[in-house]
């Protein structure tokens, strides 16, 4: 482990307390939770824009190019448009919690019960039927096709074709988070009951992965599918989807945090994960190294004042944090983790 | 932080040292007309100082500049193992979340639910999850009743596996604001009293006119806190012989001498496992046999938290003090079960 100090490639504040950060192409939004998005320059932190959307912010999500940004929050959402800075902001009253885009020309939207499809200029396209409750993520799948949805009760999919979902995969209980495996395979969510639900997506065949002792707010699957992160413990667990999936196999536990706040994969499929805690630490791990069951340790490790509580990857070689206090940095990736 | 072990170290003192600088909550429960608006009204337009958070569940009349409203939608979330104490409300949760990740902090927070809500899972989410219970604390659940029309809900005849709200957010209630007393006899308020008591015997009773209550009354006053648990209230065990047919009661049991703390352990396990269900609350200061301190605990259905307590003093009396509030209590085999914990009673 190297703990030497990153020169960060640049430094800003913005004022409040982040809540999400995004990117995308060339450039990085800082989610701030009163309600206003910073949009900067990834290379050089040099502002281009703002977009508040009154009520706050839950979630924030550039389309694939970067020419549009969308912003979910408790009382509505909005889309910002880069060419001449043009918003959209419409004051539902929906809880909307989550942001996914399917290509660069259609995102969808939480939207309380429902799932909302809009075009980049906020027209609905289409919507789901209304879940048992408030939606809480969203994932597309079949090249922007089929939309997962999580609520209580399990996972839903819809189609344009009809607003009845095409397939679900039930679980009782408080789903919170999705992560679809990019190969399509695998479809996972966190529990509220402290547990990870992991369906095959062909054929719904599901299984529990329990024993945590806290919600599973956060899971991502790297690039290439093979490894699910998530948090529910002071130690990220790292699941092995290679084969036949992970039933019947222990998990790598990635030790340093006390209360993990942030994590994402590395871009280009390394399993190289980054990830934060409420203590205020910043890890970068090797999360495959080591046999299945290993504990690991931070391949490089930063304290920080105060808890970092958003951060992303600009690309494989930056990544941009945000701490409570507004504190914005960006570090290039860390000697010796590059392969 | 939940468990229904109990386990005695006096090596650390929590009690004592620990700041608890968690944002308090207070839960505002009562039927429709019981003026739980009014007295939000109130909160809100009083000149405390405090910067308050309001979630209501319902669509009341509530602007005010200087706090924060939230609307909520009841969303109550059960969990595959069945189990009614993973029964939460996902609203809440929700919102809490948000609000904890905001810059802004807030001096007290108020929940406001619907005058049928259920008060166990709003209970149970302060306890059930980790990231709420971290930073916010459940001082109170505040009942407010309509002396006028009380006395109709609790008698109201639900159909067969249908629970009467009115008993439960009296069974619930650290507090109970007994209002419109100006619109009924005081003969009325006895009856009404007795019959608050025969369901729940150790909660504070504050009798009110246009809900009119010193906020000091129902606002952080650490109802929930484990070292307050039955501290200096004096109608606590008050046997209440005035029978109703009502099934949701309160059993008090008072006894001296120390508790053998493995055989507490069995016996308190399998009640919370076999009656959790059909236990609403239940509060107690024990002695452990072996422990210099007081053991105290406070539950909700078949979720406890129990920690060590401020020492026995010099002289001080060891004896147990428990209540249960909850369904088809069976007084004698809860006095029967509790007796046979004691250490000198032979297993």
């Amino acid at each position: 482990m190297t703990n030497a100090t990153i020169a960060s490639a640049w430094t800003t504040a913005v004022d409040d307390a982040p809540i999400a950060v995004a990117t995308a192409a060339d450039l990085v939004a800082i989610a701030g939770a009163d309600g206003t998005a910073w949009i900067l320059e990834a290379a050089t932190g040099v502002p281009v824009g703002t977009v508040t959307l009154p009520g706050g912010l839950l979630a924030a999500a550039f389309s694939p190019d970067a020419s549009h940004l969308a912003l979910a929050g408790p009382s509505g959402h909005a889309l910002w448009r880069r060419s001449d800075g043009h918003v959209v902001a419409e004051q539902t009253g929906a809880w909307s919690g989550a942001v996914r885009w399917a290509g660069p020309d259609r995102v969808a939207v939480a939207s309380g019960r429902r799932a909302l499809v809009l075009s980049t200029d906020g027209t609905q396209l289409w919507a789901t039927d209304p879940a048992p409750s408030t939606v809480t993520d969203l994932a597309w799948l079949r090249d922007g096709r089929r939309l997962a949805s999580s609520a209580y009760g399990g996972v839903r999919c819809h189609e344009r074709h009809t607003d009845k979902p095409v397939t679900e995969y039930r679980y009782l209980g408080s789903h919170l988070a999705i992560a679809l495996a990019p190969t399509g395979r695998w479809i996972c969510t966190g529990n509220q009951d402290a547990s990870i639900h992991i369906w095959r997506t062909r054929d719904g065949d599901d299984l529990t992965m329990q024993g945590y002792p806290d919600k599973i707010a956060r899971l991502a699957f790297d690039d290439t599918g093979q490894w699910l992160a998530s948090d529910g413990a002071p130690d990220i667990t790292v699941w092995d989807f290679s084969g036949k999936g992970p039933a019947g196999t222990e998990p790598r536990s990635l030790r340093t945090h006390e209360t993990v706040t942030a994590l994402a994969w590395r871009p280009g499929g390394d399993a190289v994960l980054a990830s934060a805690g409420a203590e205020g630490t910043v890890a970068f791990w090797r999360a495959g190294s080591g046999r299945a069951g290993a504990l690991v340790r931070p391949a490089y490790e930063r304290e920080l004042t105060d808890a970092v509580v958003a951060l992303a990857w600009s690309g494989p070689g930056l990544l941009v944090l945000a701490d409570y206090q507004g504190r914005v940095e960006a570090w290039p990736l860390p000697d010796g983790l590059a392969r | 932080m939940t468990a229904t072990t109990v386990t005695t170290t006096d090596t650390t003192d929590t009690t004592d040292t620990a700041v608890d600088t968690r944002v308090p909550v207070t839960v505002l429960t009562g039927f429709l007309g019981s003026g739980k608006t009014t007295l939000l009204n109130r909160i809100l337009t009083e000149q405390h100082g405090l910067r308050i958070a309001v979630i209501e569940n319902e669509f009341g009349e509530v602007g005010i500049d200087d706090a924060l409203v939230l609307d909520a939608e009841e969303e109550i979330f059960e969990m595959n193992n069945g189990c009614i104490c993973c029964t939460v409300r996902g609203d809440l949760i929700r919102i809490l979340g948000a609000l904890m990740r905001r810059r802004e902090k807030f001096d007290q927070i108020l929940i406001e639910t619907t005058g049928l809500a259920d008060p166990a899972p709003v209970a149970q989410t302060f306890f059930m999850d980790d990231e709420i219970a971290s930073q916010l604390r459940l001082d109170a659940i505040v009942t407010l009743v309509d002396a006028a029309h009380i006395l109709d809900h609790l008698n109201e005849v639900k159909p067969e596996g249908v629970e009467n709200e009115a008993v439960e957010q009296i069974a619930f209630a650290d507090k109970i604001v007994l209002n419109k007393t100006d619109l009924v006899t005081e003969e009325h308020l006895t009856e009404v009293t007795a019959r608050i008591r025969a369901i729940n015997t150790p909660v504070e009773i504050i009798r009110a006119q246009q809900a009119k209550v010193p906020l000091d009354k129902i606002l952080d006053v650490h109802a929930f806190d484990l070292d307050r648990v039955l501290e200096g209230d004096p109608t606590f065990l008050t046997e209440t012989e005035h029978q109703h047919d009502t099934t949701v009661t309160s059993v008090g049991i008072d006894l001296p001498g120390d508790l053998d703390q493995d055989r507490l352990n069995t016996w308190l396990g399998h009640l919370l496992r076999t009656k959790g269900a059909d236990l609403f609350r239940s509060k107690g200061i024990l002695a452990i046999a072996g422990s210099g301190r007081q053991y105290v605990f406070q539950g909700v259905h078949m979720l406890l938290e129990g920690e060590n307590g401020r020492p026995w003093r010099d002289g001080e009396a060891r004896r147990n003090r428990l209540v249960f509030i909850g369904r088809n209590l069976d007084r004698a085999t809860l006095n029967e079960g509790f007796a046979n914990c004691l250490a000198e009673v032979s297993a």
